[in-house]
C-alpha cells in the first residue's frame, strides 16, 4: 500500500539547525514542512528576534544587552522567511513520531498526522535537570528560563539574585544582566580551577574563539565587581511558599544568602524525547549524565534494538543540539550537512554543488571547542545524586528516598519504578526525572549498565485535548503499522525491561 | 522578581481569577503573570505546594494553569489574547461542565 506523503521533508524545530536545514532543502526544490512549538522562528537562541528588531520602547537597551551574537541570527531568519517552498507552521507541538516518517501534530485545538519521506529532528536541547533541596520552590528558575523571559518577555530580574551552577550560559546571562544594570549577589560556580587545567589540555586552535569569549565575560563581570566563587557545593533553596534564602558550601564554609530569585544552570543536554518515542537508539553518557541519540555523522538515526512498530527503513535524521550539544554555529553547520545528505539520498542536486564536503568540514570545526568546554564545565549541581529528602520527580513529588526504597525492594528497571511510584508519569512525562532515576538504579546495581533509554514513551508525548483527538485530520498511521503481535516490542526475547 | 526592560506598553487585558491584568501583545501568559508579580500559577495535586515556571521552554510543565476553561495548559507556550480568562489551578485540572456522581475527577 502506498501512502501519498504530505511533504518531502518534515522538520521539527525552527532553531538554527532546523532553519538552516529547511533553507538548503527548499532551495534545492524540496517541499518542506517545518513544525515549531514556538510562535516565531529562531529556536531558544534567537527567540523572539524578529519581534525585538521592531522599534519599540526599550528595544535598543534590550538588543545591546543581548549582544551581537543574538542579532547575528537575523540573516538566517530572513533567509528562512524568504525561501519559497518552506511551509512554516508555528505554535505546533509534536505528540507522536514514527520511524516511517509519520508525525502527529497539534496546533491550537486542531490535530492530525502528517507523513514525509524524511523527518529531521531539530528539537534542540534542554537544561540538565539537577535536583537539589528546594528546587521546586517558586523563585527557583533555570538560567535558560531567565534568558527566555529577557528575550520573549522583555523582563529582567529584580531583587536579590543568586546565580548557581556551571557552564558558559551562566556567564553569558550574568553579562547580559550586567548590561541591564542587574547585579547578582553572587555567582556560585560548581566548576573548579582544576577543571580548567584539565580542559586546557583539550583545547584546539578552533576552540580559541570560545575561550576568548568566555574570558571576556569573566573580565567584564570582574570589572563590574560581581562576586564570584568557584568549587561551591551543597546548594539548597529555603523558603515557605517562595524562596527566601540559598545555602551553599564555599571553601569549606556553609553560607546562607537571602534570595528572591535563585537562577540555576548545570549545562545543557540533547532533548531526546521525540527520538526516544520514535524507537530510536540512545546512548548513555556517564561523564555527561545524559542520553544522546545514536546517529551517523550526517545525522541518520538508528533504531533501538528489538522489533519496530513500523516497517521499512528509519526515515529520521537528527541535527543540531538535539544530536550533539554545540551551540548555534554547530547547529547551522550540521543542519546544512544533514540537508546535503538527504538531497544525496533523494538524488537531487544541491543548490550549491560540493556543499556536502564543505558542510562536513564546518561541522568538525564548529564542534572543536566542545571537548574543552565539556572538561571545563562538567556537571556540577548534578554531580552527586540527591539525598533522600530531595524531590526527584517534580510532577509527582517523589523523593530520592522513596525511589531508593523501591529500588532496594527489587524494582530494578525504569518502567517498573514508574509503575510502582508514578515517577515519570506526571505532566512532564519524565523529562525532568528520567536521568536521575537511571543513575539511582545504577547506584544500587553497579553491576548492571545504566538504562539505555528513559521511560518507555507512548503517544501522546505532549498534552492532546480530547476535542483535537476526536477531530483528527490526515492519514491514519495504523494503516502503516506492523500488526502482528509477535512484532510488538513487548515480545522481544531476552528483554527483561518489560516486567 | 521581574520588571520590564523599558516602558511596559501594555495594550490588552487578560483576567486571572477575575482580576484584570495588563498584557503586551505577543507575550506568553507566563511572562505576563510573572511581570504582574503573581505568586503561583497552580498548586500541585500531590502536596498542594505552590509552583511558578521553572524552565520556560515547555519541558518542565510547572507553569500549568487553566486557560479559558481548559486546565493544565502550559503558560510558557501560550500567548496572551484579549479577554483571556485564567484560573489559578488548585491541584489537578478541572474538567469544566463534567459532573459524574461517584467519580472523583479532582
Amino acid at each position: 500500500m502506498s501512502i501519498v506523503p504530505d511533504a518531502d521533508i518534515i522538520i521539527v524545530g525552527a532553531g538554527p539547525a532546523g532553519m538552516a536545514c529547511a533553507i538548503d532543502l527548499a532551495a534545492a526544490g524540496c517541499r518542506v514542512i517545518v513544525l515549531d512549538m514556538q510562535p516565531s522562528p529562531g529556536g531558544q537562541i534567537f527567540r523572539a528576534l524578529e519581534a525585538n528588531m521592531q522599534a519599540r520602547p526599550g528595544t535598543d537597551e534590550l538588543l545591546s544587552a543581548l549582544g551581537p551574537s543574538y542579532k547575528a541570527g537575523l540573516a538566517l531568519l530572513t533567509r528562512f522567511r524568504a525561501t519559497p517552498g518552506i511551509d512554516y507552521r508555528p505554535g505546533t507541538t509534536v505528540w507522536d513520531l514514527r520511524a516511517d516518517g509519520t508525525v502527529g501534530w497539534l496546533k491550537g485545538d486542531a490535530a492530525g498526522y502528517l507523513r514525509a519521506t524524511h523527518v529531521v529532528l531539530a528539537n534542540g536541547a534542554m537544561e540538565r535537570p539537577a535536583p537539589f533541596p528546594g528546587w521546586t520552590l517558586p523563585g527557583v528558575m533555570t538560567a535558560g528560563a531567565v534568558q527566555t523571559l529577557l528575550k520573549a518577555g522583555r523582563l529582567k530580574p529584580k531583587g536579590r539574585i543568586v546565580l548557581a551552577g556551571t557552564g558558559p550560559l551562566i556567564f553569558l546571562l550574568a553579562d547580559q544582566l550586567r548590561r541591564l544594570g542587574v547585579r547578582p549577589a553572587l555567582i556560585a560556580r560548581t566548576d573548579r580551577a582544576r577543571d580548567k587545567v584539565a580542559a586546557l589540555r583539550r583545547l584546539r586552535p578552533a576552540g580559541l574563539p570560545a575561550l576568548l569569549k568566555g574570558l571576556g565575560w569573566l573580565l567584564r563581570l570582574r570589572l563590574a565587581g560581581v562576586a564570584m566563587r568557584t568549587g561551591i557545593s551543597g546548594l539548597e533553596a529555603h523558603g515557605r511558599s517562595h524562596i527566601e534564602s540559598a545555602r551553599l558550601t564555599v571553601a569549606g564554609k556553609r553560607i546562607e544568602l537571602p534570595c528572591d530569585l535563585l537562577v540555576v544552570h548545570d549545562g545543557i543536554v540533547p532533548s531526546t524525547d521525540l527520538a526516544h518515542a520514535a524507537g530510536l537508539a540512545l546512548a548513555w553518557r556517564d561523564d555527561d549524565a545524559s542520553w544522546q541519540p545514536v546517529t551517523t555523522r550526517d545525522g541518520q538515526a538508528e533504531m533501538a534494538p528489538g522489533p519496530a512498530l513500523t516497517a521499512g527503513p528509519c526515515r529520521i535524521r537528527i541535527t543540531g543540539d538535539a544530536r550533539r550539544i554545540g551551540g548555534a554555529d554547530a547547529a547551522i553547520a550540521h543542519g546544512r550537512h544533514a540537508a546535503g545528505a538527504i538531497l544525496a539520498e533523494l538524488s537531487r542536486p544541491a543548490a550549491t554543488p560540493g556543499a556536502a564536503d564543505r558542510t562536513g568540514v564546518d561541522v568538525e570545526r564548529s564542534l572543536a571547542a566542545r571537548p574543552f568546554l565539556d572538561a571545563a564545565f562538567p556537571p556540577g549541581l548534578a554531580a552527586n545524586l540527591p539525598d533522600d529528602a530531595t524531590i526527584v520527580c517534580r510532577c509527582e513529588e517523589i523523593t530520592a528516598g522513596a525511589l531508593r526504597a523501591a529500588i532496594r525492594d527489587g524494582a530494578r528497571e525504569m518502567n517498573l519504578v514508574r509503575g510502582l511510584l508514578r515517577c515519570g508519569m506526571g505532566a512532564c512525562q519524565g523529562r525532568s526525572c528520567a536521568a536521575t532515576l537511571a543513575r539511582l538504579l545504577a547506584e544500587a546495581n553497579p553491576d548492571r549498565p545504566v538504562s539505555p533509554a528513559p521511560f518507555r514513551a507512548r503517544p501522546p508525548l505532549r498534552p492532546l485535548p480530547l476535542g483535537a483527538l476526536a477531530g483528527m485530520i490526515g492519514l491514519d498511521p495504523d494503516l502503516a503499522q506492523v500488526e502482528s503481535l509477535d512484532d510488538k516490542p513487548e515480545a522481544s526475547a531476552g528483554d527483561d525491561a518489560h516486567v | 522578581m521581574f520588571e520590564p526592560v523599558g516602558p511596559a506598553e501594555a495594550t490588552l487585558t487578560i483576567y486571572l481569577d477575575g482580576r484584570a491584568i495588563p498584557a503586551r501583545a505577543g507575550e506568553t501568559v507566563a511572562a505576563c503573570l510573572l511581570r504582574a508579580g503573581i505568586t503561583h500559577f497552580r498548586t500541585t495535586p500531590v502536596s498542594g505546594a505552590p509552583r511558578l515556571p521553572f524552565c520556560m521552554i515547555g519541558h518542565c510543565f510547572d507553569c500549568l494553569i487553566e486557560i479559558d476553561g481548559i486546565g493544565s495548559r502550559q503558560a510558557c507556550l501560550s500567548q496572551v489574547e484579549t479577554g483571556m480568562r485564567l484560573r489559578t489551578q488548585d491541584g489537578p485540572a478541572r474538567i469544566s461542565g463534567l459532573e459524574l456522581p461517584g467519580l472523583d475527577l479532582q
